[in-house]
């Protein structure tokens, strides 16, 4: 009996004692509950130095205001897993990706491909290429594709894209192949220096043709390497792979040909399927702001979208950051191109196909 | 017992075949496609260029090379590990066998560039020493990933083999020894057959992998050698068609499967030719 | 008494010879390991452990390669015990065209590995399972029990089943006698397709590609992101690491169970 009064009266106890503590809960505690538990974006991005940078300087920031976890795939590629998840429920919000990738996805109907000021700011600040007609999403930062080479091994100067088909870089000059971007962006090029144009497709298969002997790879770390290690003598890269090794006082240079540099742009977008839009914007315009731009071009050598970043000396050096020096950026039309990719891919294999 | 292991295996064996097949036969991708069909489009396509045609002969060929000589690299090895008394000379020899297995693919690969490459350790040291105006190519082409695909896999087929071996019967060798044979009968006529089971698994594992391969011949072969497996990955992170690649791969898996058929048909044929 | 000599001499040699290309790459490698210079360059310069101290102090190479070992453990285990059972059925389940299957079921290793990293990744998006630990260890079983199989079955075809018979003559239960008697002499197979599961897992990408957790890369795909920025020798250190623990491993195998185990009766 006094056994069970007693476990009567330990449970009455609890359950005021649990009922004090829910209404306690519920007036001082509860909006901190809810507050507390912080959204996932889910965002793709590189590996490498850059995730370091965005883990160390940018995301914190970000995450702390809009009580946020940003979740990153760096194992490329994205678009796959993006195009493999249903639209409702797209594998990411934020997809980051070079320009010829948000195509694809944009062409799927997966992302949005303009944006209101209202919802990104920082997108009145920016220079005409990071919302041109060839971008899908937002560019935030580009590099250019010129010509890098070993000042000791030559003394050509590379001023014109047509000095890489000269007969005596045969076997020491390095492209890509066309599924990489850079790849791509080399191949238009010839179609323009060669031929009527970045679409003139025939004039480039000739040029890709009278190119041979020439080493491909598949990803610029293997071009620098290369470049590094004497292999080639020139390659096709990017400007910002050469300036990142400036410190290392190695005997390379990047040479900006007369018929115009490529851009290869570091481009942003929400998906339409997303749950978490308004923060995928904000996102976004964080990435726009001068502050973070210029943590960005500091960490990797990119060219900022934003015009109105302050840089240091050395880097207004090499870099396109006036309006000017931008338009000497050439967008290539990479709709265009995703359209024709089967078909220009086998070709191209065709031709570098060893016999 | 054994039949849930089996059941179990099944299941994940099925499961990605299964859905690569599915895919293969469809127009689009069905989780985003509402109106997708069964087509043979995918595999009509093969037939359009014979470069597709070319190209699954270029990644058999150096499967098959890559086979054959993983075998000439291991059975010696395998050899002198089941059979050698030393304690320690085993144990050296697996570890040196088992390194290379440790060095991750990547890294490994980029070693063997800095080895082949023009500008790398061996046409280094031949152009220092005299020998050479000019750089031999020994990457960039079928060779070069070859001896980067043997130089990998001859472990596989080392540690299957050895086991084969160390399990023949020492006696039925003295037994052919005592009747009069030589070393050399003694072996192709008593030793061989017997290792056929490990000769058969650990050159089909070779092949396998060989066939299958995406890292080494990319990094090896320049691009200027296609084989199928890089078409694939062209089909699924470039152009995005699904379906092509996974009907690019079954039918690799198919002819493949042909090919050890085969195979089985005439090793049975040699072992049972030689009263094992 | 002298071809005898000589032979054998000619055979040591040629595995020398054989051994010294399989170490090849390993001592570039190491060498670069060990390297100051920040790029690889032949011939090596100065002596560093600079690389090392890089790999063991940067949390994302510590938290890979971890990752990349819990999962090879946890593959090896499970691949190994459904591989076995799997070979043994196939043998010993008396399936027509038994030599066939063991052969089929290499297939998944005969498929390009990125594209059973697709059809499992489409396949969990369907069930909506997510990204989870154990979607990425299933992609990595199905790319390891063929190995397991195949080295399994190898063995178990070379057995003298009479040895079984004699033993359940002598009046042991069928389960005793698997324990006992089969399970020892298999013991070979089973060990080196378990080894090749874990080399395999660890050094495993185009699956993990696709079903890793974001943010929670192998040390594969990790390797190769650094890779894509720097060709600095702290990759090589990551793989001298890897080597060193695998001597380590078959060192303490080898004082303990004793390798004798693994190549004869």
């Amino acid at each position: 009996m006094s056994k069970e009064s007693k476990k009567g009266m330990t449970r009455r106890t609890f359950i005021k004692t649990a009922g004090a503590a829910a209404v306690a809960a519920g007036t001082f505690g509860f909006p901190a509950i809810v507050r507390s538990a912080p959204t996932e974006l889910n965002v793709s991005g590189w590996g490498g130095t850059w995730s370091q940078i965005m883990k160390a300087s940018v995301y914190p920031a970000f995450e702390k205001e809009h009580n946020c976890v940003i979740k990153t795939d760096t194992a490329f590629p994205f678009a796959p897993k993006l195009l493999a998840s249903p639209k409702s429920k797209p594998f990411y919000d934020v997809m980051h990706a070079n320009s010829n990738d948000q195509w694809k996805v944009a062409v799927a109907g997966f992302i949005e491909e303009s944006y209101d000021p209202k919802k990104v700011p920082h997108i009145v600040d920016l220079h005409p290429f990071a919302t041109s007609d060839k971008i899908a999403g937002i560019a935030a930062f580009t590099s250019a594709i010129g010509l890098g080479y070993r000042t000791d091994k030559t003394d050509c100067t590379f001023e014109s894209w047509k000095d890489l088909w000269d007969k005596k870089f045969a076997g020491v000059r390095g492209t890509y192949v066309i599924t990489n971007s850079l790849g791509t962006c080399a191949f238009m090029m010839a179609g323009k220096v060669f031929g009527k144009g970045l679409e003139d497709t025939e004039a480039a298969f000739k040029a890709m043709e009278a190119l041979k002997p020439v080493k491909m790879v598949d990803f610029t770390g293997t071009m620098e390497k290369q470049l590094f290690s004497g292999e080639v003598i020139v390659g096709v890269i990017h400007d910002s792979a050469i300036w990142r090794h400036l410190e290392k006082n190695a005997p390379l240079a990047f040479s900006v040909p007369k018929e115009g540099v490529l851009a290869l742009e570091q481009v942003w977008s929400v998906t339409k399927g997303s749950q978490k839009k308004e923060l995928g914007y904000a996102f976004i315009n964080h990435m726009l702001s001068p502050e973070i731009q210029k943590i960005a071009v500091e960490g990797m050598w990119y060219n900022p979208a934003n015009k109105n970043v302050q840089l240091e000396q050395k880097f207004k050096e090499h870099l396109f950051t006036t309006a000017e020096q931008v338009k000497q950026l050439v967008q290539v039309d990479w709709k265009w191109y995703n359209a024709n990719e089967d078909i220009l891919t086998m070709k191209y294999n065709k031709i570098f196909q060893a016999r | 017992m054994l039949s849930p292991g089996l059941l179990l295996f099944a299941c994940f064996f099925v499961l990605p075949l299964g859905v690569m097949s599915v895919l293969s036969l469809l127009s689009g991708n069905p989780v985003n496609d509402p109106n997708v069909s069964f087509t043979l489009k995918n595999y009509l396509k093969l037939t359009e260029d014979i470069f597709y045609v070319e190209v699954l002969w270029v990644t058999l060929k150096i499967g098959f090379y890559t086979a054959v000589f993983s075998l000439l690299v291991g059975f010696p090895l395998a050899f002198q590990m089941a059979r050698t008394r030393s304690k320690t000379i085993r144990t050296m020899m697996l570890m040196a066998v088992l390194s290379p297995m440790l060095v991750g693919i990547v890294v490994r690969t980029y070693a063997w560039m800095t080895i082949l490459s023009d500008q790398g350790v061996i046409n280094a040291t031949l152009k220092n020493w005299g020998w050479l105006t000019r750089p031999l190519h020994l990457m960039y082409n079928e060779f070069g990933i070859c001896l980067s695909l043997v130089h990998i896999l001859t472990p596989f087929l080392v540690l299957t083999l050895t086991g084969v071996i160390g399990r023949i019967d020492l006696s039925l060798e003295e037994a052919a020894r005592n009747l009069g044979a030589g070393k050399a009968r003694t072996f192709f006529e008593v030793t061989l057959p017997l290792s056929m089971p490990g000769i058969m698994g650990g050159s089909l594992l070779v092949f396998a992998l060989a066939i299958s391969a995406y890292v080494t011949p990319i990094l090896m072969g320049g691009f200027s050698v296609i084989t199928l497996p890089i078409l694939i990955y062209q089909q699924i992170s470039g152009v995005f068609n699904f379906g092509f690649g996974a009907a690019l791969g079954l039918i690799l898996l198919l002819v493949s499967l042909v090919v050890v058929y085969l195979y089985h048909r005439a090793m049975r044929r040699f072992a049972r030719g030689v009263g094992v | 008494m002298k071809t005898r000599g000589w032979d054998i001499i000619v055979f040591r040699g040629v595995n020398i010879a054989l051994i010294g290309f399989l170490l090849l790459p390993i001592v570039v490698v190491i060498l670069f390991a060990f390297n100051s210079a920040e790029f690889i360059v032949f011939p090596p310069e100065g002596f560093s452990l600079r690389w090392f101290h890089k790999f063991f102090t940067d949390p994302d190479f510590m938290g890979s390669f971890f990752r990349s070992l819990k999962l090879a453990f946890l593959t090896v285990i499970v691949s190994t015990g459904v591989g076995t059972m799997a070979a043994i059925a196939i043998v010993r389940g008396k399936i027509p065209g038994a030599r066939f299957l063991s052969a089929l079921f290499l297939s998944p290793l005969m498929l390009p590995a990125i594209l059973t990293g697709l059809a499992l990744f489409q396949f969990y998006v369907i069930i909506e399972a997510g990204r989870t630990f154990w979607g990425l260890l299933i992609g990595h079983i199905v790319v390891t029990i063929p190995y397991v199989i195949r080295t399994s079955t190898t063995v178990l075809y070379n057995f003298d089943i009479s040895i079984e018979e004699a033993a359940m003559n002598l009046g042991a239960g069928p389960w005793d006698t698997f324990r006992h008697v089969t399970l020892p002499l298999i013991r070979p197979g089973v060990i080196a397709g378990s080894i090749f599961a874990f080399i395999v897992s660890f050094d495993q990408f185009p699956v993990s590609l696709f079903l890793v957790n974001p943010g929670e890369n192998t040390l594969p795909i990790h390797l190769f992101n650094y890779l894509k920025y720097s060709f600095d020798p702290t990759v090589a250190a990551a793989s001298t690491v890897s080597i060193a623990m695998s001597i380590t491993v078959v060192l303490v195998l080898e004082f303990t169970v004793g390798l004798q185990e693994y190549v004869r009766l």
